[in-house]
Protein backbone atom coordinates (compact mmCIF):
# COMPACT_ATOMS: atom_id res chain seq x y z
CA UNK A 1 0.00 0.00 0.00
CA UNK A 2 1.25 3.54 -1.26
CA UNK A 3 1.82 6.26 1.76
CA UNK A 4 1.45 9.75 1.05
CA UNK A 5 3.01 12.40 2.52
CA UNK A 6 0.67 15.19 3.48
CA UNK A 7 1.51 19.11 4.51
CA UNK A 8 -1.58 21.53 4.51
CA UNK A 9 -2.77 23.89 6.79
CA UNK A 10 -6.06 23.02 8.88
CA UNK A 11 -7.97 26.08 11.27
CA UNK A 12 -4.34 28.05 10.56
CA UNK A 13 -2.45 25.17 12.27
CA UNK A 14 0.63 23.36 10.09
CA UNK A 15 0.16 19.52 9.98
CA UNK A 16 2.38 17.30 8.46
CA UNK A 17 1.57 13.66 8.46
CA UNK A 18 1.84 10.60 6.54
CA UNK A 19 -1.42 8.95 5.56
CA UNK A 20 -3.08 6.17 3.09
CA UNK A 21 -3.47 8.53 -0.19
CA UNK A 22 -7.01 6.76 -0.31
CA UNK A 23 -8.22 8.38 2.51
CA UNK A 24 -10.66 11.41 1.94
CA UNK A 25 -10.24 14.81 3.51
CA UNK A 26 -13.15 13.93 5.82
CA UNK A 27 -11.39 10.58 6.94
CA UNK A 28 -8.48 13.14 7.64
CA UNK A 29 -10.66 15.69 9.35
CA UNK A 30 -12.66 13.09 11.65
CA UNK A 31 -10.73 10.06 11.91
CA UNK A 32 -6.81 11.54 12.34
CA UNK A 33 -6.90 14.53 13.32
CA UNK A 34 -10.66 13.98 15.79
CA UNK A 35 -12.22 17.21 14.01
CA UNK A 36 -15.55 15.55 14.45
CA UNK A 37 -17.29 18.47 13.80
CA UNK A 38 -16.99 18.13 9.96
CA UNK A 39 -20.23 15.25 9.51
CA UNK A 40 -20.47 12.71 6.85
CA UNK A 41 -24.24 12.01 5.83
CA UNK A 42 -24.36 10.74 2.44
CA UNK A 43 -20.66 10.29 1.22
CA UNK A 44 -21.38 11.66 -2.59
CA UNK A 45 -22.34 15.01 -2.46
CA UNK A 46 -25.88 15.11 -2.20
CA UNK A 47 -26.12 16.42 1.62
CA UNK A 48 -23.39 18.90 2.18
CA UNK A 49 -22.80 17.81 5.76
CA UNK A 50 -19.02 17.39 5.24
CA UNK A 51 -18.39 20.69 3.79
CA UNK A 52 -15.47 22.76 4.67
CA UNK A 53 -13.45 25.35 3.47
CA UNK A 54 -10.66 24.85 1.40
CA UNK A 55 -8.78 28.14 0.25
CA UNK A 56 -11.55 30.22 0.42
CA UNK A 57 -14.02 27.82 -1.24
CA UNK A 58 -16.47 25.26 -0.47
CA UNK A 59 -16.20 22.11 -1.02
CA UNK A 60 -17.64 18.45 0.09
CA UNK A 61 -14.58 16.62 1.98
CA UNK A 62 -16.59 13.39 0.94
CA UNK A 63 -15.58 13.94 -2.49
CA UNK A 64 -11.66 14.63 -2.70
CA UNK A 65 -9.11 12.69 -1.80
CA UNK A 66 -6.49 13.99 1.55
CA UNK A 67 -3.61 14.28 -1.05
CA UNK A 68 -5.63 17.08 -2.96
CA UNK A 69 -5.61 19.46 -0.33
CA UNK A 70 -1.92 19.25 -0.04
CA UNK A 71 0.08 22.98 0.07
CA UNK A 72 -3.71 24.08 1.14
CA UNK A 73 -5.41 25.76 3.66
CA UNK A 74 -8.79 24.04 5.26
CA UNK A 75 -10.72 25.38 7.46
CA UNK A 76 -13.45 23.71 9.40
CA UNK A 77 -16.08 24.49 11.85
CA UNK A 78 -13.98 24.02 14.85
CA UNK A 79 -11.51 27.14 13.20
CA UNK A 80 -14.48 29.74 13.39
CA UNK A 81 -14.52 30.25 17.64
CA UNK A 82 -11.81 32.32 18.81
CA UNK A 83 -10.32 31.68 22.15
CA UNK A 84 -14.29 30.31 23.19
CA UNK A 85 -16.37 33.22 21.34
CA UNK A 86 -18.42 32.62 18.99
CA UNK A 87 -18.17 34.04 15.95
CA UNK A 88 -20.79 35.93 14.37
CA UNK A 89 -22.54 33.09 12.35
CA UNK A 90 -22.16 30.91 15.50
CA UNK A 91 -23.91 33.13 17.24
CA UNK A 92 -26.54 34.52 14.43
CA UNK A 93 -27.54 30.35 14.56
CA UNK A 94 -27.79 30.45 18.01
CA UNK A 95 -30.15 33.92 18.41
CA UNK A 96 -32.37 32.80 15.45
CA UNK A 97 -32.91 28.76 16.22
CA UNK A 98 -31.53 27.96 12.96
CA UNK A 99 -30.30 24.60 14.71
CA UNK A 100 -32.35 21.61 15.25
CA UNK A 101 -30.53 18.60 15.20
CA UNK A 102 -27.48 19.90 14.42
CA UNK A 103 -26.21 17.79 11.83
CA UNK A 104 -26.28 20.33 8.60
CA UNK A 105 -25.31 22.86 10.75
CA UNK A 106 -21.10 23.00 10.67
CA UNK A 107 -21.82 22.73 6.74
CA UNK A 108 -24.46 25.41 6.16
CA UNK A 109 -22.10 27.48 8.72
CA UNK A 110 -19.23 27.28 6.34
CA UNK A 111 -21.21 27.93 3.13
CA UNK A 112 -22.28 30.89 5.14
CA UNK A 113 -19.28 32.51 5.89
CA UNK A 114 -17.89 31.78 2.24
CA UNK A 115 -21.42 33.70 0.86
CA UNK A 116 -20.50 36.65 3.00
CA UNK A 117 -16.70 36.80 2.49
CA UNK A 118 -17.89 37.13 -0.66
CA UNK A 119 -21.03 39.50 -0.62
CA UNK A 120 -21.36 40.71 2.71
CA UNK A 121 -25.01 41.73 2.33
CA UNK A 122 -26.90 38.94 0.35
CA UNK A 123 -30.01 38.98 -1.17
CA UNK A 124 -32.48 36.01 0.25
CA UNK A 125 -31.84 34.68 -3.17
CA UNK A 126 -28.08 34.47 -2.99
CA UNK A 127 -28.51 32.59 0.40
CA UNK A 128 -30.55 30.40 -0.80
CA UNK A 129 -28.61 29.45 -3.54
CA UNK A 130 -25.17 29.70 -1.63
CA UNK A 131 -27.20 26.93 0.79
CA UNK A 132 -27.98 24.74 -2.29
CA UNK A 133 -25.78 22.25 -1.65
CA UNK A 134 -26.35 21.97 2.12
CA UNK A 135 -29.23 19.54 3.34
CA UNK A 136 -31.42 19.81 6.85
CA UNK A 137 -34.06 18.19 7.26
CA UNK A 138 -35.80 20.04 10.40
CA UNK A 139 -35.73 23.52 9.89
CA UNK A 140 -37.41 24.26 6.85
CA UNK A 141 -34.25 26.41 5.51
CA UNK A 142 -36.65 29.79 6.73
CA UNK A 143 -34.23 29.65 10.12
CA UNK A 144 -31.51 28.95 8.45
CA UNK A 145 -31.93 31.92 6.22
CA UNK A 146 -32.74 33.94 8.68
CA UNK A 147 -29.54 33.45 10.45
CA UNK A 148 -27.04 33.86 7.70
CA UNK A 149 -28.96 37.39 6.82
CA UNK A 150 -28.44 38.47 11.34
CA UNK A 151 -24.89 36.79 10.79
CA UNK A 152 -24.28 39.51 7.66
CA UNK A 153 -25.32 42.36 10.37
CA UNK A 154 -23.54 41.53 12.90
CA UNK A 155 -20.16 41.11 11.14
CA UNK A 156 -21.36 44.62 9.31
CA UNK A 157 -21.72 46.38 13.11
CA UNK A 158 -18.20 44.56 14.08
CA UNK A 159 -16.67 45.34 10.81
CA UNK A 160 -17.69 49.29 11.67
CA UNK A 161 -16.48 49.27 15.34
CA UNK A 162 -13.32 48.02 14.79
CA UNK A 163 -12.62 50.53 11.60
CA UNK A 164 -13.92 53.42 14.59
CA UNK B 1 -12.08 2.97 0.96
CA UNK B 2 -9.78 1.98 -1.93
CA UNK B 3 -6.63 0.31 -1.16
CA UNK B 4 -4.18 2.31 -3.87
CA UNK B 5 -0.96 0.96 -4.72
CA UNK B 6 0.54 3.73 -6.14
CA UNK B 7 -0.58 7.54 -5.54
CA UNK B 8 1.71 10.25 -7.60
CA UNK B 9 1.12 14.07 -7.38
CA UNK B 10 3.54 15.66 -10.09
CA UNK B 11 4.01 19.18 -10.16
CA UNK B 12 4.47 19.55 -14.30
CA UNK B 13 2.27 18.19 -17.17
CA UNK B 14 5.13 16.34 -18.38
CA UNK B 15 5.67 14.37 -15.35
CA UNK B 16 1.77 13.35 -15.38
CA UNK B 17 2.29 12.16 -18.62
CA UNK B 18 5.71 10.38 -18.43
CA UNK B 19 3.94 8.56 -15.31
CA UNK B 20 0.69 7.81 -17.25
CA UNK B 21 3.24 5.82 -20.30
CA UNK B 22 5.03 4.08 -18.18
CA UNK B 23 2.16 3.18 -16.06
CA UNK B 24 0.59 0.73 -19.12
CA UNK B 25 -2.73 1.41 -18.11
CA UNK B 26 -2.21 1.01 -14.55
CA UNK B 27 -2.89 4.00 -13.28
CA UNK B 28 -5.90 6.55 -13.31
CA UNK B 29 -5.82 10.62 -13.78
CA UNK B 30 -7.46 12.34 -10.93
CA UNK B 31 -9.03 15.84 -11.88
CA UNK B 32 -11.38 17.08 -9.55
CA UNK B 33 -12.43 13.48 -7.66
CA UNK B 34 -15.78 14.27 -7.41
CA UNK B 35 -17.06 11.48 -9.51
CA UNK B 36 -14.16 9.16 -8.91
CA UNK B 37 -13.95 9.65 -5.41
CA UNK B 38 -17.11 8.69 -4.40
CA UNK B 39 -16.88 5.57 -7.07
CA UNK B 40 -13.98 3.98 -6.07
CA UNK B 41 -15.32 4.36 -2.29
CA UNK B 42 -18.65 2.19 -3.41
CA UNK B 43 -16.03 -0.35 -5.21
CA UNK B 44 -17.73 0.43 -8.72
CA UNK B 45 -14.29 1.91 -9.75
CA UNK B 46 -11.27 -0.40 -9.09
CA UNK B 47 -8.48 1.99 -9.05
CA UNK B 48 -4.57 0.47 -9.03
CA UNK B 49 -3.46 3.90 -8.96
CA UNK B 50 -4.15 7.13 -9.57
CA UNK B 51 -2.06 10.25 -10.87
CA UNK B 52 -3.72 12.85 -9.09
CA UNK B 53 -3.69 16.57 -11.56
CA UNK B 54 -4.41 18.66 -8.76
CA UNK B 55 -1.23 20.40 -8.41
CA UNK B 56 -1.45 21.23 -12.50
CA UNK B 57 -2.22 24.97 -12.58
CA UNK B 58 -0.66 25.17 -16.06
CA UNK B 59 -4.04 23.66 -17.23
CA UNK B 60 -6.38 25.56 -15.27
CA UNK B 61 -6.91 28.82 -17.03
CA UNK B 62 -9.46 30.42 -19.13
CA UNK B 63 -8.05 32.60 -22.37
CA UNK B 64 -8.76 33.87 -25.56
CA UNK B 65 -7.06 34.20 -28.88
CA UNK B 66 -8.44 35.76 -32.16
CA UNK B 67 -11.42 34.24 -32.30
CA UNK B 68 -11.06 30.84 -30.55
CA UNK B 69 -11.85 30.40 -26.15
CA UNK B 70 -9.40 28.30 -24.50
CA UNK B 71 -10.11 26.73 -21.58
CA UNK B 72 -7.68 24.09 -19.35
CA UNK B 73 -9.40 21.01 -18.55
CA UNK B 74 -8.53 21.43 -14.91
CA UNK B 75 -10.55 24.79 -14.91
CA UNK B 76 -13.75 23.98 -12.27
CA UNK B 77 -17.23 24.89 -13.03
CA UNK B 78 -17.20 27.65 -10.82
CA UNK B 79 -14.20 29.54 -12.69
CA UNK B 80 -16.44 28.84 -15.89
CA UNK B 81 -19.76 29.80 -13.98
CA UNK B 82 -18.60 32.57 -13.22
CA UNK B 83 -15.83 34.17 -16.01
CA UNK B 84 -16.83 37.56 -17.40
CA UNK B 85 -15.00 35.76 -20.78
CA UNK B 86 -17.20 32.80 -20.84
CA UNK B 87 -20.06 34.88 -19.72
CA UNK B 88 -20.13 37.53 -22.79
CA UNK B 89 -18.63 35.14 -25.60
CA UNK B 90 -20.34 31.68 -24.63
CA UNK B 91 -22.99 32.70 -22.00
CA UNK B 92 -24.43 28.92 -22.78
CA UNK B 93 -21.63 27.28 -21.32
CA UNK B 94 -21.47 29.62 -18.52
CA UNK B 95 -25.19 28.81 -17.41
CA UNK B 96 -24.51 24.98 -18.41
CA UNK B 97 -21.62 25.61 -15.31
CA UNK B 98 -23.55 26.99 -13.01
CA UNK B 99 -26.01 24.08 -13.70
CA UNK B 100 -23.86 21.38 -12.10
CA UNK B 101 -24.79 19.30 -8.50
CA UNK B 102 -24.06 22.54 -6.23
CA UNK B 103 -21.19 25.43 -5.23
CA UNK B 104 -19.23 22.30 -3.19
CA UNK B 105 -19.44 20.33 -6.61
CA UNK B 106 -19.20 23.24 -8.86
CA UNK B 107 -15.74 24.93 -7.23
CA UNK B 108 -13.98 21.01 -7.30
CA UNK B 109 -15.39 19.23 -10.33
CA UNK B 110 -13.74 19.92 -13.35
CA UNK B 111 -14.62 20.66 -17.26
CA UNK B 112 -11.66 18.11 -18.45
CA UNK B 113 -13.29 15.38 -15.58
CA UNK B 114 -17.22 16.19 -17.18
CA UNK B 115 -16.15 15.02 -20.75
CA UNK B 116 -13.85 12.27 -19.31
CA UNK B 117 -16.52 10.66 -17.05
CA UNK B 118 -18.94 11.19 -20.21
CA UNK B 119 -22.28 10.49 -18.37
CA UNK B 120 -25.27 10.95 -20.33
CA UNK B 121 -26.36 13.63 -18.50
CA UNK B 122 -23.24 16.09 -18.46
CA UNK B 123 -24.43 19.59 -17.86
CA UNK B 124 -21.04 21.31 -19.72
CA UNK B 125 -20.84 18.67 -22.33
CA UNK B 126 -24.23 19.37 -23.55
CA UNK B 127 -22.56 23.06 -24.24
CA UNK B 128 -19.85 21.79 -25.58
CA UNK B 129 -21.08 19.24 -28.65
CA UNK B 130 -23.31 22.57 -29.19
CA UNK B 131 -20.11 24.83 -29.86
CA UNK B 132 -18.58 22.35 -31.99
CA UNK B 133 -15.82 22.01 -29.09
CA UNK B 134 -12.44 20.54 -29.69
CA UNK B 135 -10.21 18.58 -26.57
CA UNK B 136 -6.74 18.32 -26.83
CA UNK B 137 -5.36 15.12 -26.11
CA UNK B 138 -1.47 14.90 -24.90
CA UNK B 139 0.93 12.21 -24.35
CA UNK B 140 4.14 11.82 -23.78
CA UNK B 141 3.98 10.99 -27.86
CA UNK B 142 2.65 14.35 -28.69
CA UNK B 143 -0.99 15.57 -29.12
CA UNK B 144 -4.21 15.43 -30.86
CA UNK B 145 -7.24 17.27 -30.98
CA UNK B 146 -10.71 15.78 -31.17
CA UNK B 147 -14.21 16.62 -30.99
CA UNK B 148 -15.56 16.43 -28.02
CA UNK B 149 -18.33 14.78 -29.96
CA UNK B 150 -15.87 12.05 -31.14
CA UNK B 151 -14.21 11.71 -27.98
CA UNK B 152 -17.48 10.05 -26.47
CA UNK B 153 -19.06 6.91 -27.58
CA UNK B 154 -21.44 5.33 -25.14
CA UNK B 155 -22.50 5.94 -21.17
CA UNK B 156 -19.22 6.42 -19.52
CA UNK B 157 -16.92 5.46 -22.40
CA UNK B 158 -14.78 7.52 -24.74
CA UNK B 159 -11.96 7.20 -27.49
CA UNK B 160 -9.05 8.87 -24.43
CA UNK B 161 -6.17 6.29 -24.14
CA UNK B 162 -5.27 5.08 -20.74
CA UNK B 163 -1.90 7.47 -21.39
CA UNK B 164 -3.86 10.25 -22.62
CA UNK B 165 -4.60 13.59 -20.78
CA UNK B 166 -7.14 16.51 -21.65
CA UNK B 167 -5.14 19.03 -21.48
CA UNK B 168 -7.71 22.20 -23.06
CA UNK B 169 -10.81 22.56 -24.53
CA UNK B 170 -11.29 25.12 -27.54
CA UNK B 171 -14.42 26.06 -29.39
CA UNK B 172 -14.87 29.53 -31.56
CA UNK B 173 -16.66 31.70 -30.73
CA UNK B 174 -20.08 32.50 -31.79
CA UNK B 175 -20.23 34.89 -34.46
CA UNK B 176 -21.44 38.52 -33.21
CA UNK B 177 -24.77 39.00 -33.23
CA UNK B 178 -25.57 35.45 -32.14
CA UNK B 179 -27.81 34.55 -29.21
CA UNK B 180 -26.71 31.38 -26.96
CA UNK B 181 -28.42 29.51 -24.00
CA UNK B 182 -29.04 26.60 -21.64
CA UNK B 183 -31.77 25.02 -20.22
CA UNK B 184 -31.83 22.02 -17.40
CA UNK B 185 -34.29 19.86 -16.73
CA UNK B 186 -33.93 18.37 -12.80
CA UNK B 187 -36.27 16.89 -10.29
CA UNK B 188 -35.28 19.81 -7.98
CA UNK B 189 -33.04 22.64 -8.96
CA UNK B 190 -29.80 21.92 -6.60
CA UNK B 191 -27.74 18.82 -7.25
CA UNK B 192 -29.92 17.33 -9.46
CA UNK B 193 -28.53 14.41 -12.23
CA UNK B 194 -29.99 16.32 -15.88
CA UNK B 195 -33.07 14.45 -16.58
CA UNK B 196 -32.64 16.39 -20.16
CA UNK B 197 -30.32 19.59 -20.76
CA UNK B 198 -30.42 21.56 -23.69
CA UNK B 199 -28.43 23.95 -25.93
CA UNK B 200 -29.13 26.48 -28.38
CA UNK B 201 -26.90 28.85 -30.41
CA UNK B 202 -28.46 30.92 -33.00
CA UNK B 203 -27.26 33.33 -35.62
CA UNK B 204 -29.84 36.42 -36.52
CA UNK B 205 -29.15 37.92 -39.83
CA UNK B 206 -31.91 40.64 -40.95
CA UNK B 207 -34.02 39.03 -38.47
CA UNK B 208 -33.84 35.63 -40.23
CA UNK B 209 -31.57 32.79 -38.45
CA UNK B 210 -28.60 31.95 -40.33
CA UNK B 211 -26.93 29.76 -38.30
CA UNK B 212 -28.58 27.44 -35.26
CA UNK B 213 -26.66 24.43 -33.31
CA UNK B 214 -29.23 22.42 -31.22
CA UNK B 215 -27.50 20.03 -28.69
CA UNK B 216 -29.50 17.89 -26.08
CA UNK B 217 -28.21 15.76 -23.60
CA UNK B 218 -29.63 12.88 -21.14
CA UNK B 219 -31.86 11.72 -24.25
CA UNK B 220 -29.09 9.31 -26.13
CA UNK B 221 -25.92 7.77 -24.34
CA UNK B 222 -23.85 11.11 -24.42
CA UNK B 223 -24.93 14.52 -25.44
CA UNK B 224 -24.93 15.51 -29.06
CA UNK B 225 -26.07 18.03 -31.44
CA UNK B 226 -29.38 17.44 -33.24
CA UNK B 227 -29.04 18.35 -37.29
CA UNK B 228 -32.80 17.98 -37.75
CA UNK B 229 -33.61 20.48 -35.04
CA UNK B 230 -30.64 22.91 -35.93
CA UNK B 231 -32.41 22.78 -39.63
CA UNK B 232 -36.22 23.42 -38.72
CA UNK B 233 -34.53 26.76 -37.19
CA UNK B 234 -32.60 28.06 -40.06
CA UNK B 235 -34.35 30.20 -42.51
CA UNK B 236 -37.27 31.36 -39.78
CA UNK B 237 -37.68 34.23 -37.86
CA UNK B 238 -38.40 33.94 -34.13
CA UNK B 239 -41.51 34.00 -33.76
CA UNK B 240 -44.16 32.65 -31.47
CA UNK B 241 -45.08 29.70 -34.05
CA UNK B 242 -41.62 28.74 -34.70
CA UNK B 243 -41.13 28.25 -30.92
CA UNK B 244 -43.82 25.77 -31.30
CA UNK B 245 -42.60 23.98 -34.25
CA UNK B 246 -39.61 23.71 -32.21
CA UNK B 247 -41.00 21.79 -29.50
CA UNK B 248 -42.93 19.94 -31.58
CA UNK B 249 -39.96 18.77 -33.99
CA UNK B 250 -37.99 18.12 -30.48
CA UNK B 251 -40.53 15.97 -29.58
CA UNK B 252 -40.54 14.08 -32.44
CA UNK B 253 -36.36 13.96 -32.01
CA UNK B 254 -36.91 12.85 -28.66
CA UNK B 255 -39.29 10.06 -29.48
CA UNK B 256 -37.32 8.93 -32.72
CA UNK B 257 -34.09 8.47 -30.21
CA UNK B 258 -35.78 6.80 -27.08
CA UNK B 259 -38.40 4.51 -28.93
CA UNK B 260 -39.99 2.66 -26.25
CA UNK B 261 -37.35 3.02 -23.37
CA UNK B 262 -40.22 3.34 -20.08
CA UNK B 263 -38.38 6.99 -20.08
CA UNK B 264 -39.65 8.27 -23.42
CA UNK B 265 -43.14 9.19 -22.20
CA UNK B 266 -41.95 11.69 -19.75
CA UNK B 267 -38.80 12.95 -21.69
CA UNK B 268 -40.88 13.21 -25.11
CA UNK B 269 -43.31 15.79 -23.11
CA UNK B 270 -40.72 17.15 -20.74
CA UNK B 271 -38.59 18.28 -23.96
CA UNK B 272 -41.40 20.59 -25.47
CA UNK B 273 -41.70 22.27 -22.06
CA UNK B 274 -37.69 23.01 -22.09
CA UNK B 275 -37.32 23.89 -25.87
CA UNK B 276 -39.87 26.51 -25.68
CA UNK B 277 -38.94 28.01 -22.10
CA UNK B 278 -34.96 28.07 -23.91
CA UNK B 279 -36.25 29.37 -27.21
CA UNK B 280 -38.57 32.13 -25.16
CA UNK B 281 -35.71 33.35 -23.24
CA UNK B 282 -33.15 33.30 -25.98
CA UNK B 283 -36.19 35.27 -28.37
CA UNK B 284 -37.13 38.19 -26.60
CA UNK B 285 -34.90 41.22 -26.32
CA UNK B 286 -33.48 40.80 -23.16
CA UNK B 287 -30.45 41.69 -24.27
CA UNK B 288 -29.15 37.83 -22.13
CA UNK B 289 -27.06 35.48 -24.20
CA UNK B 290 -26.09 37.67 -26.67
CA UNK B 291 -22.30 37.53 -27.89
Amino acid sequence: MAQFHLEMKVNGKAIALDIDPGLRLLDVLRDILHLTGTKEGCGEGECGACSVILDDELVDSCLILAPQAYGREVITIEGLALNGELDPYQQAFLEVGAVQCGYCTPGMILAARVLLNHKPKPSQQEIARAISGNLCRCTGYAKIVQGVEIAASIKETKEGVSRA
Amino acid sequence: MPDLSEYYQPQSLTAALELLAKSNGKLIPLAGGTDIVPAMGKGELKANGLVDLSKLSEIRRISMDDSEIKIGSLTTFAQIETSPLIQAKASLLADAAAAVGSPQIRTTGTIGGNIANASPAADTVTALVTLDAQARLDSIKGSRRVLVSELLCGVGKTNIHPQEIITEITFKIPSTGSKTGFIKLGRRKALAIARMNLAIIVTLDNGKISFARVGLGAVGPNPRRYPVLENSLVGQSPSESLIDEFAIEAEREVTRVLGSRPSAIYKCEAVKGIARDLLKKMFSDSGQGVV
